[in-house]
């Protein structure tokens, strides 16, 4: 696990920004449920900045891990053919309609039309982004990330934590209770459908690379470092889901499910880290 | 202009690591940096039977790489910004100090351990196949350092003619990245993909 | 072996040039910022960019050629000769990955750049800059009052290999111009051999064949050797071997406990054994040669006596006292030393030693020789014979393809040296005793520690001039004890230290003077193997802060002493040096002129194959050894007269017998596989390893960075002490415990640790355990001399190693 922690501007970007975005999905289904007052929804309008903070404060993290941050803006010019570009590339999209969303949100100049427009689009580009974020790590050289568990994982992983964040800012305007009237159903089946993926790709990949052998170690070697911490993310992302099956109208139990999910994910996101293997000798 | 390419014989090479030192010598590299490494590989096993006497199965070799300035590089796929690139001329795989971020993409890329991240340097290091010196008609300073003459540089035609391309273990095989190092391996040596051939000396070619 | 836990190993996070150069700015301050500041792409840019030739100076004895870099009297990088287009058969002395690192030495932080005096213990590293006048004025009258008090068999110039070169060694100069001083015999590297070669094969033209000549054997055998790793340049022993094992048609055997890295590559060549053993196994080989009838009888009645009865010495007739005898069971301890015999003690089965045995006695020719390892041991002096003894027993000496089973010949050019002088002192010990000659002197005598030129001494050692050498402590033996000795400030009352960077045994020294490398002046060297080379060095850069060269320090003494128009004959150190070629070239014509030695800077001269005592085989009657026999010795009268009145110990020899051996028998070492303990279950041996030739390099974090310190262990002995690969473990016997990490590799055998030597010894003296954080092995050997040749038995030692 010791290698995994030199990635800790990646980890916390991968679980931050995906969380972040995914909270939006929330957002979008309380919008469309249609048993919020436009009261509550200015209410919520102002709530939006929540999950936008947390998906810039997983940007900035992704700053520290570059060892030259002042070129960043380079890291575009190769949309297409670096996956790493990609994924900025996709996300700068989604940063950009989700500026857009909350900006005007935070205005108050939002009307019925224009939210669940710009929440939809947020939404999906929301969940293009956190696909993109898995398919960065997908390199044919990396025979342990370069499967669908990589994806699989990442996007469990924002639709779960997206899910409590998202209960967590409505719980914090105070339209948690109306919302869930109506949106129950959807919330939970985000958060489920999350924690299954997310348990899915990470046992799935643990399982796959323990097959797996390279020229400086065994797969069975890389996988025994991370039981332990691949157990506690997976029972941290389904606590949450169940967490967020329960909730209420209160702020309370939707804050857990959000710090269950963060700590699920991140510590996801290392045992990811720590299966890397490539299919050569790259020493880490 | 020809594409170049690295030999190595393994049935000479004694892993000395002069290539490695010239090397960091010339380009000034600090203490934990080294852009050619030496891997020794050891399986199989030296035991005693019952009354004492050994028997071994142990096998040993070295190989000696730096950057394969591959054919199909991985790190100029991964890299987001182009700063890792192939020149087009000389086949040689560099980084453009200026317009690396320093991402490390291009590390986790490489299946030979090629580049690294510099963080006091903010950018990507990695061995340039000596360009300067090729373009001035000299061979890479580590080619003519080694004692036991197990390296060399030239056209990738002439370095083929010699050796077969970079499939012994522990390398990957060569289809991944079509590497320009063409081994002569010795009688040790296993194919890539053997499983018992691993780099037993990790702390030294970190 | 697969499952090495790389986990701890931290990607992208090594410390990036300029942080390590910070570093080393902060610590020594503009001098090396200047030094290492600017990165070598802008060096190369500079227009001012000039080359020189210099040599490497330690006692490899490679010396390869360096061609430094220099920009603005700083040396940008380090290069050597070497071309782009050389052959595999092309000869050019590369320098090796030590050599590489020159610049890191000559501009490291370390690097003593003032005189100094002591303000602490001895051995404790405390020093004050002082100035020249100081430093002369303290040595020189110390010097005197040791003189006059205790006469000059008190003076001393301890064993030390830090530099070689034609001008080297001006202290002996020095002080033979003094009234002399206590001469030492032996080295730390061959003390055994060198004993026993001319109780066998006399003293004149007893070498081995050069490596070149085995491409026209059959079959080779090699024992206790890592050519590639004891020499390790590119016109020394490591690209002779290479060149000789691609060559040759032979079929090699390296035999060695531990799999070292001359055989890589070649894993079949390996034939692992029980370190100390190899007498034995010479043994059980000729038990089958014997037995086979594959000894060449008439070669060895010919050439050699004391093989059977019809060849031993009239006086020992009819005593069962033959080399036969020994090995049919007939004499001595009376056990016939079969393959099954030899299987128990080598760790190589009756099997394999008899299809060895039976290779041996069906192939021709036939290469045996043998490194130094096998004798720096408490037999070595009998297992390096043995080994001498296996081709007479064949018949395969003085032939094309063949060798003598000693070490390979070296083949230099000639080259003087600056004249000594003559040492009005008479006495010698063994360089291996002087701490005896120290702290012990009533032990001192001819039997005991094999004084010579007198029967014991008369008064001890009270002061020593320590020229580039680590053998005060670092490379001499217990370490521990060692300190004791040297502490004690009324025993030897002053040491003089020279040298580059602060070693151990510098810690010792009373008064430091901080000398220059050899290619910061003007130098010059000789050396060859395969291949004879010149190496004509001139200044690189130009000295810097107040370090001078060796020759200018003694100029300054000898000047306090008045007697300096005698020391430099009005010479230089540069004439001194041009000069000494000058008389050379007289004897060798065909050298090139000076002048044209300072421009090529490398003068390659091919030299003829050495077949070893071709001239006595071809005609043993005109050019008999001077042996007592005038013949190659199997038995030897000398060394039963010689040591008949010895208190032999019984370890020292086999049971029952009062004498030392006077056959090439196998004694169990005091420290070996047959004397392992219930507390020190392993067999500890030591070897050379890549990162630092004897203690020279020991320091640079470069080297120790691409060659850790570590203890060889087979996985069978690492797993039952719960050791894996990259663990910290202590390696601990008697004599102290040393720190280091573990390599847990099939390359050793099981029972077997092997340390390398020449690490830096670092231990807290005023502690309890004095534990060696540096992992120094000589922490951990006897200074126990070995029986005949009072020399030091390095490799003999036992221990047990745990995590730490």
């Amino acid at each position: 696990m010791e290698t995994a922690f030199a990635e800790l501007p990646l980890a916390l970007f991968t679980t931050l920004a995906p969380i972040g975005a995914n909270a939006f999905i929330v957002l979008f289904i309380a919008a469309f449920a249609g048993k919020l007052n436009e009261d509550q929804l200015k209410k919520l309008d102002k709530f939006s900045a929540v999950p936008a903070v947390v998906v810039l404060v997983g940007f900035i993290a992704s700053i520290f891990h570059m060892a030259n941050p002042a070129g960043a803006i380079g890291v575009l010019s190769h949309i297409g053919t670096s996956p790493l570009s990609n994924e900025i590339c996709a996300g700068i999209v989604f940063v950009i309609a989700m500026a857009v969303y909350v900006i005007m949100a935070l205005a108050g100049k939002l009307g019925e039309g224009a939210r669940k427009g710009l929440l939809a689009a947020v939404s999906v580009l929301a969940i293009v982004f956190t696909i993109f974020c898995g398919m960065a790590y997908m390199m044919a050289t990396i025979i342990s990330w370069n499967t669908p568990f990589t994806i699989i994982q990442v996007l469990g992983f924002g639709l779960v934590g997206g899910s409590a964040l998202g209960s967590l800012t409505l719980a914090l305007a105070g339209v948690l209770e109306d919302a869930l009237k109506a949106a129950r159903i959807a919330v939970i089946a985000v958060a489920v459908i999350g924690a299954v993926l997310a348990a899915c790709g990470l046992i799935g990949m643990i399982v796959t690379v323990g097959g797996m052998t390279n020229g400086t170690t065994t797969g069975a070697a890389l996988t025994s470092g991370v039981t332990m911490y691949a157990a506690c993310s997976v029972i941290c992302v389904l606590a949450s889901a169940i967490v967020v099956a329960l909730q209420k109208g209160t702020a309370a139990l939707p804050a857990i499910a959000t710090v269950l999910a963060v700590i699920g994910v991140f510590v996801g996101r290392l045992v990811f880290y720590a299966l890397q293997m490539s299919v050569g000798i790259s020493m880490m | 202009m020809a594409k170049y390419a690295f030999y190595f014989d393994g049935t000479r090479c004694t892993g000395c690591k002069t290539c490695e030192m010239a090397c960091k010598d010339f380009k000034d590299l600090s203490v934990d940096a080294a852009y050619r490494k030496v891997y020794e590989t050891a399986f199989g096993a030296t035991t005693r039977d019952s009354d004492g006497c050994i028997v071994n199965s142990c096998v040993s070799y070295t190989i000696s790489m730096s950057c394969n300035h591959c054919d199909d590089p991985a790190c100029t796929k991964a890299c987001p910004t182009g700063a890792m690139h192939k020149d087009e001329e000389t086949g040689l795989v560099s980084v453009d100090s200026s317009r690396c971020v320093g991402c490390g993409y291009c590390h986790m890329a490489c299946p030979y351990n090629a580049p690294k991240i510099d963080r006091s340097k903010g950018h990507s290091v990695k061995c340039d196949g000596c360009a300067d010196r090729v373009a001035a008609g000299e061979k890479p300073v580590c080619v003519e350092s080694c004692p036991a003459r197990a390296l060399d540089f030239g056209t990738i035609e002439d370095m083929a003619a010699m050796g077969q391309r970079a499939n012994i273990a522990p390398l990957p095989e060569p289809t991944h990245t079509n590497p320009n190092l063409y081994i002569k391996a010795s009688s040790d040596a296993i194919p890539s993909g053997s499983v018992d051939a691993q780099v037993v000396n990790p702390l030294e070619v970190m | 072996m697969a499952d090495n836990n790389l986990s701890s190993l931290s990607r992208r996070t090594f410390v990036g040039a300029a942080g390590a150069l910070g570093a080393l700015a902060a610590v020594s301050g503009s001098a090396t910022e200047q030094l290492f500041g600017s990165s070598v792409p802008v060096a190369h840019a500079a227009t001012q960019e000039k080359t020189t030739w210099g040599h490497c100076a330690i006692n490899c004895p490679g010396r390869c050629s360096l061609k430094f870099h220099v920009v603005d009297d700083e040396v940008a990088w380090v290069d050597t000769y070497t071309s782009k287009d050389a052959s595999f058969d092309d000869p050019q002395p590369r320098a090796c990955l030590r050599g590489r690192t020159y610049r890191r030495w000559l501009a490291s932080p370390d690097r003593l750049s003032y005189p100094m005096k002591r303000v602490g213990a001895r051995g404790e590293g405390k020093f004050e800059r002082i100035s020249w006048e100081e430093a002369i004025e303290t040595a020189c009258s110390k010097l005197k009052e040791v003189i006059d008090k205790y006469g000059n068999e008190a003076v001393y110039v301890p064993y030390a290999t830090g530099v070689s070169a034609s001008t080297a060694r001006p202290f002996n100069r020095l002080l033979n111009l003094l009234g002399g001083y206590l001469n030492f015999y032996n080295s730390y590297s061959t003390a055994q051999i060198s004993c026993i070669t001319p109780y066998m094969y006399g003293s004149k033209g007893n070498g081995g064949s050069s490596f070149n000549e085995a491409e026209n054997a059959k079959l080779v055998l090699i024992f206790g050797s890592s050519p590639t790793e004891t020499r390790q340049g590119g016109l020394t022993t490591h690209y002779d071997w290479v060149h000789l094992r691609e060559r040759t048609g032979a079929k090699i055997y390296m035999i060695d406990p531990r799999m070292n890295d001359s055989i890589q590559g070649h894993s079949d060549q390996w034939l692992p054994i029980n370190p100390g053993t190899d007498a034995a196994l010479v043994a059980g080989i000729a038990h089958y040669l014997i037995e086979k009838n594959y000894v060449d009888l008439d070669f060895l009645h010919t050439y050699c006596v004391g093989y059977d009865e019809e060849t031993m010495p009239e006086e020992y007739k009819g005593m069962n006292m033959s080399y036969y005898d020994y090995i049919m069971g007939k004499g001595y301890d009376k056990v016939e030393k079969t393959p099954d015999w030899a299987a128990k003690i080598t760790g190589i089965s009756a099997k394999r030693i008899e299809e060895l045995a039976e290779e041996i006695g069906t192939t021709k020719p036939l290469y045996v020789n043998q490194g130094w390892g096998p004798q720096r041991r408490s037999n070595g002096e009998w297992s390096s014979w043995a080994i001498m003894a296996l081709p007479c027993l064949v018949g395969q000496i003085g032939l094309a393809g063949t060798n003598n089973g000693t070490r390979e010949a070296r083949s230099a050019t000639n080259l003087e040296s600056l004249p000594a002088g003559t040492n009005p002192v008479k006495t010698s010990i063994p360089c291996f005793t002087f701490t005896e000659a120290i702290g012990h002197v009533e032990d001192m005598t001819k039997e005991k520690m094999g004084v010579k030129g007198a029967d014991k001494l008369s008064v001890g050692i009270k002061y020593m001039i320590n020229y580039a050498g680590n053998c005060l402590t670092n490379q001499h033996s217990d370490i521990n004890r060692a300190h004791d000795i040297l502490a004690d400030e009324s025993a030897c009352e002053f040491i003089l230290g020279i040298d580059t960077v602060m070693c151990d045994s510098l810690k010792y020294a009373d008064i430091i003077l901080p000398d220059l490398f050899r290619f910061e002046q003007y130098s010059q060297i000789s050396t060859g193997s395969d291949w004879g080379y010149i190496i004509t060095g001139t200044p690189a850069t130009s000295p810097k802060f107040e370090r001078k060269t060796a020759y200018e320090m003694c100029e300054l003494m000898a000047d306090w002493f008045g007697v300096k128009d005698k020391f430099t004959e009005g010479k230089t150190e540069e004439e001194w040096v041009k000069s000494l070629y000058e008389k050379s070239r007289e004897k060798t014509p065909s050298l090139p002129t000076w002048d044209e030695m300072v421009e090529m800077g490398v003068y390659i001269e091919k030299k003829p194959n050495v077949i070893s005592m071709k001239k006595y085989v071809d005609d043993p009657v005109t050019n008999k050894l001077d042996t007592p026999s005038g013949k190659i010795e199997i038995f030897s009268s000398k060394i039963l007269s010689f040591t008949k009145d010895w208190e032999v110990k019984e370890d020292d020899t086999l049971p029952g017998v009062k004498t030392l051996m006077p056959i090439p028998a196998y004694i169990p070492e005091w420290y070996g596989v047959e004397t392992t303990t219930e507390k020190y279950p392993l067999v500890l041996t030591g070897y050379h390893c890549r990162a630092h030739l004897h203690s020279s390099w020991g320091f640079l974090d470069d080297l120790k960075a691409v060659n850790p310190n570590e203890a060889w262990i087979n996985p069978a002995d690492a797993e039952a002490r719960k050791i894996s690969a990259g663990d910290t473990v202590h390696v601990t016997n008697e004599f102290g415990t040393i720190e280091l990490l573990a390599k847990v590799t099939p390359r050793v055998i099981p029972g077997v640790v092997a340390v390398p030597q020449g690490s830096w010894h670092n231990a807290d003296m005023s502690t309890s355990d004095r534990l060696d954080k540096g992992g120094c092995i000589n922490t951990l050997t006897t200074q126990r001399p070995s029986p005949l040749a009072k020399g030091n038995p390095q490799h003999t030692n036992i221990c047990e190693v745990v995590k730490a």
